[in-house]
């Protein structure tokens, strides 16, 4: 993973070109790092236990916390809105609006948040410090690639993360946007599938999917990034976290803009 | 080298300590996001409508404006369709491409009647209309020209009416215009009126008070000739005590004629009685006639000399 040329350019270069190797960094670590994913020699025992270890330990405790907000969340988002909607006699555009509202928009930005600031960017951390103190030298020295055996499990425990907290979320949010406007009762059930097939056109179930799957990769590989390489600044170990969180927030914001701009024009 | 046991060190989410029944833990929670997911997609494909056999109906319409993919086709308010597809055909109509599930296609009818609205607030919508329910089914790809229906076309001409109104609005309303002439006009008349001819209303005025005056003290004479004490009034009364004698006088005169009339009863009672012994009378008359007759003939016969054998009845 040597790019000298890299290193010359973002300590010899000007503040842009800083900043554009550091992007750059950034993206060739992503990718370099989706290329292992779809490796299967990199799978190795010692990789495979990581794996495991940071799937369960990185999503199970924060799954049923992000839940819990996120139903909460949706009780007052969707009684806002139902409450609204029926003061202005536009009810029956209520229950698309909550949907579009927070399953479609909020609720795949908050789980990538919250992941971020509960595993990847913590693990970031953890990596540039093992970075700091030797261990990836010690690591290289017996033959193992840290990137293989410390990043990939992480990264893709982030992005399992991602996923599973923003599709149960989204399943919460969608069941209790039902019960509040119709109630306990089964006999909404047709109107409201038709509702949710509707806003669920072929387009925006893509963007949707998408915009989860890009939202899961931004805030799993931006903050190991960080934590592997310097990208910039004076090198410690706080302001690598926080320059992978700058980074992270800039690249959801990016991505929330195109998914709307692609759902709404 | 960083510390150890700084704040971030402390906020890594990997325990000290090992999970107990780690790979089975993991393999149920990824069994869990699988399924989750797996089911999530299922229902999306329920919901579009995957699973469920359709027929296509293509409405046929020269303006598709407002028509979306997606939009529902809604039979009695209930959407029983849904727009797959809006294309231009060659003969420059639009041609709306509409899916219907085979379980509500029961409700379309060879004599359906499909329309297009579009409302002044709110989308467009694609109404089915079914008059005879007993008529064959709509096939299969039936093709129907659709009933349009826009709100909103006759916009510019309420718009075009309503400038003309605010252009007539403007003229009569102008610096130079009529209303403004009227206006100024019936200013000038009531300043007049506050000015030259205050002084002769006055006058007026007070001729009146005058002449109610005047009129007061008439009615005052009035009333003295009428009900004073040799006025019209007491005359009346005396009169009307001499005509209420004359009344009298008159009863008792009545009487009298009554009791004239009662006695003339009983005089024409007592000629009815005569009357009844009249015809007793005239046949002793007529015996007594006889009797003469038969004694003159005697006579003629005993007189051989006269002539004349008729004797004279008186």
């Amino acid at each position: 993973m040597s790019t000298s040329w890299q290193d010359r350019v973002g300590h010899a270069g000007s503040a842009p070109l800083r900043w554009l190797a550091g992007w750059w960094r950034i993206l060739f670590f992503g990718s370099s790092l989706l290329v292992l994913a779809a490796t299967p020699s990199s799978y190795t025992r010692e990789t495979r236990a990581a794996l495991v270890h940071h799937l369960y330990v990185d999503t199970a405790p924060i799954l049923w916390w992000f839940t819990a907000l996120a139903a909460l969340l949706t009780l007052v988002i969707t009684r806002i809105v139902v409450v609204t909607a029926l003061s202005y006699g536009l009810s029956r555009y209520a229950l698309e609006m909550v949907i579009r509202v927070l399953v479609l928009e909020l609720i795949p930005l908050t789980a990538a948040l919250f992941v971020a600031l509960r595993c990847t960017i913590p693990n970031g951390a953890a990596l540039a410090a093992m970075r700091r103190s030797g261990e990836f030298d010690a690591l290289a020295r017996a033959g193992r690639d840290p990137v293989v055996t410390q990043a990939l499990p992480r990264a893709l425990a982030g992005i399992y993360a991602t996923l599973t907290l923003a599709a149960l979320s989204c399943v919460v949010a969608l069941v209790l946007a039902y019960f509040a406007v119709y109630g306990v009762t089964p006999a909404g059930l047709p109107a409201y599938t038709r509702v949710f097939g509707h806003i669920f056109n072929p387009a925006v179930s893509l963007i949707f999917v998408l915009k989860t799957l890009l939202f899961s990769l931004a805030v799993a590989i931006i903050p190991m990034a960080s934590g592997l390489y310097d990208v910039e600044g004076d090198g410690s170990r706080e302001s690598a976290a926080l320059q992978g969180l700058v980074r992270m927030f800039a690249v959801l914001l990016v991505l929330e803009a195109v998914s709307l701009a692609g759902n709404y024009y | 080298m960083t510390d150890p046991v700084s704040p971030l060190t402390n906020s890594e989410p990997a325990p000290a300590r090992p999970v107990r029944h780690l790979e089975l833990k993991a393999a149920l929670l990824l069994a869990f996001t699988a399924l989750l997911i797996a089911g999530s997609v299922l229902y999306l494909l329920y919901a579009r409508g995957v699973f469920e056999a359709k027929q296509q109906l293509v409405l046929v319409t020269d303006d598709a404006e407002g028509v979306a993919v997606g939009m529902d086709m809604t039979f009695s308010g209930f959407p029983i369709g849904r727009v797959r597809k809006v294309e231009l055909a060659e003969t420059g109509n639009v041609k709306v491409i509409i899916d219907v599930p085979t379980k509500d296609a029961h409700w379309l009818r060879t004599s359906s009647v499909f329309t297009l609205v579009r409302g002044l607030v709110g989308g467009t919508t694609i109404k089915a209309f079914t008059g005879v329910p007993t008529d064959p089914p709509l096939a299969d790809g039936a093709e129907r020209p659709v009933l349009r229906g826009d709100a909103t076309s006759e916009l510019p001409q309420v718009l075009s009416a309503a400038k003309e109104l605010l252009n007539n609005m403007a003229t009569i309303t102008a610096a130079d215009g009529e209303l403004r002439a009227t206006l100024v006009n019936l200013r000038e008349l009531s300043d007049r009126l506050k000015t030259r001819d205050a002084d002769r209303v006055a006058a007026a005025v007070d001729r009146a008070n005058s002449l109610l005056a005047r009129l007061d003290a008439m009615t005052a004479k009035a009333d003295t000739q009428v009900f004073g004490p040799d006025g019209v009034m007491k005359e009346t009364r005396a009169t009307v005590v001499q005509l209420n004698q004359l009344l009298a006088d008159t009863r008792a005169s009545l009487a009298k004629v009554d009791a004239l009339l009662v006695e003339a009863q009983g005089i024409g009672a007592n000629v009815r009685g005569a009357t009844n012994d009249l015809p007793r009378l005239r046949a002793d008359v007529e015996a007594n006639l006889h009797k003469i007759e038969g004694m003159i003939d005697q006579l003629n016969r005993k007189w051989p000399f006269a002539h004349d054998t008729e004797v004279k009845v008186p």
